[in-house]
């Protein structure tokens, strides 16, 4: 494309400015953009010569609640949700507090709990909201940023990456949205839509994760030869 | 730096087919100020706007105003691609848009002024073609506004 002047910055996508917060850091992100506009000539593009600070997942919070899948009393998967959501709920009141009263949660209309039943209810019936994508795609963005804010709740640094492993190999929401995924993918004239729903990083962990439980359940195994 | 090479094929491709008409050969404006007289804008590609403005769809090349006036910390993001970290703007609006950092820079006098309106677009699902109304509708918004420089930032 290439624009007049250009910054090229090394951190993760959707964090252009490199560190939440950090008001040195993100000026000095900004300084170094705005001595691009004394160049000479151009196109420039040119590196910024830092890295966003490394945080050791070690460092990272430990997951605030337990995410156990579908309990014995939580066999659909609208109860298994609801009963995520009672126990988010404390961690997001409590982020949402930190953070001065400021939330991006509730841009698809109905509330969280709504959005939750209404999910369920399509998966424990097998449906797929075909004829309400436009909410659909609200709903889940509204309902991942809530449990974004949940999980980040925690003082101290996360790494981002963590919270997304959390949030789809962990949480019974990320279950049910790679099984609507996968529902949607059975179908080719609508296999396009697991594109909005799950991260193609996400689905590929997630597919690693099947392998991996299959050759654990195989090597397990005391007939195998 | 990251290079093409070491992407995966679906992200090089994508980033690939970007360069598409009407993006023609580079521009290029000396800017004939100091930095400290700059009036700058803040564009970004972040799918933001404000709770009561209707959300961004799939796959949409329009664009939402952000009055410099308004308390940035209501934007909220309906950007519709799945593919990158929405924990870090959900911490810090001013990871994606930083207007706050550009208000001490006009405070300190290291710019000149601020726009009074910002542009937020959705940069996900469309070729560049699509953006060309909406593109110099903002162009010719920015100059009525007397920018000198934008300052854009993608997600």
């Amino acid at each position: 494309m290439q624009p007049p002047r250009s910054l090229w910055v090394s951190f993760s996508l959707g964090r252009p400015l490199g560190v939440p917060n950090d008001v040195a850091f993100q000026h000095r992100v900004i300084g170094a953009a705005l001595d691009l506009l004394n160049a000479e000539r151009g196109p420039v593009l040119e590196d910024f010569p830092e890295d966003a600070p490394h945080i050791e997942i070690d460092d990272t919070p430990a997951c605030p609640v337990t995410f156990a899948r579908p309990a014995s009393n939580t066999n659909t998967w609208q109860a298994a949700l609801l009963a995520e959501l009672q126990t988010l709920t404390p961690w997001h009141d409590l982020g949402k507090r930190k953070r001065g009263g400021r939330t991006l949660v509730g841009i698809s209309g109905p509330d969280v709990k709504g959005n939750l039943e209404k999910l369920g209810q399509y998966l424990d019936d097998s449906k797929l909201p075909i004829s309400e994508l436009k909410w659909f795609k609200a709903a889940i963005e509204d309902l991942k940023v809530f449990y974004i804010e949940s999980l980040t709740a925690q003082p101290g640094s996360y790494h981002p990456s963590i919270i997304e492993d959390i949030f789809w190999l962990e949480t019974t929401l990320g279950a049910a949205l790679l099984k609507m995924s996968e529902r949607f993918e059975q179908d080719p004239a609508i296999a396009s839509v697991t594109r909005i729903i799950v991260p193609r990083s996400a689905l590929e962990k997630h597919k690693k994760s099947i392998y991996l439980k299959q050759e654990t359940e195989v090597s397990n195994n005391p007939w195998r030869i | 730096m990251v290079k093409l090479a070491d992407l995966p094929e679906y992200e090089r491709e994508h980033l690939l087919s970007k360069s598409e008409p009407p993006l023609g050969p580079p521009v290029w404006q000396q800017v004939k100020k100091d930095i400290s007289a700059l009036r700058i804008a803040l564009i970004t590609t972040a799918g933001l706007h404000f709770r009561d403005d209707p959300s961004f769809d799939f796959a949409d090349a329009t664009f939402r105003p952000i009055s410099g006036s308004e308390n940035a910390a209501n934007l909220v993001m309906s950007h519709s691609s799945v593919n990158f970290d929405k924990s870090g703007f959900a911490e810090d609006v001013n990871l994606v848009f930083p207007i706050d950092r550009f208000r001490e820079l006009e405070v300190a006098n290291k710019i000149g002024s601020l726009a009074d309106v910002h542009y937020s677009f959705m940069g996900a699902g469309l070729s560049p073609q699509a953006y060309e109304t909406s593109a110099l509708q903002v162009a010719s918004l920015l100059k009525k506004d007397q920018v000198d420089a934008v300052f854009l930032t993608p997600v």
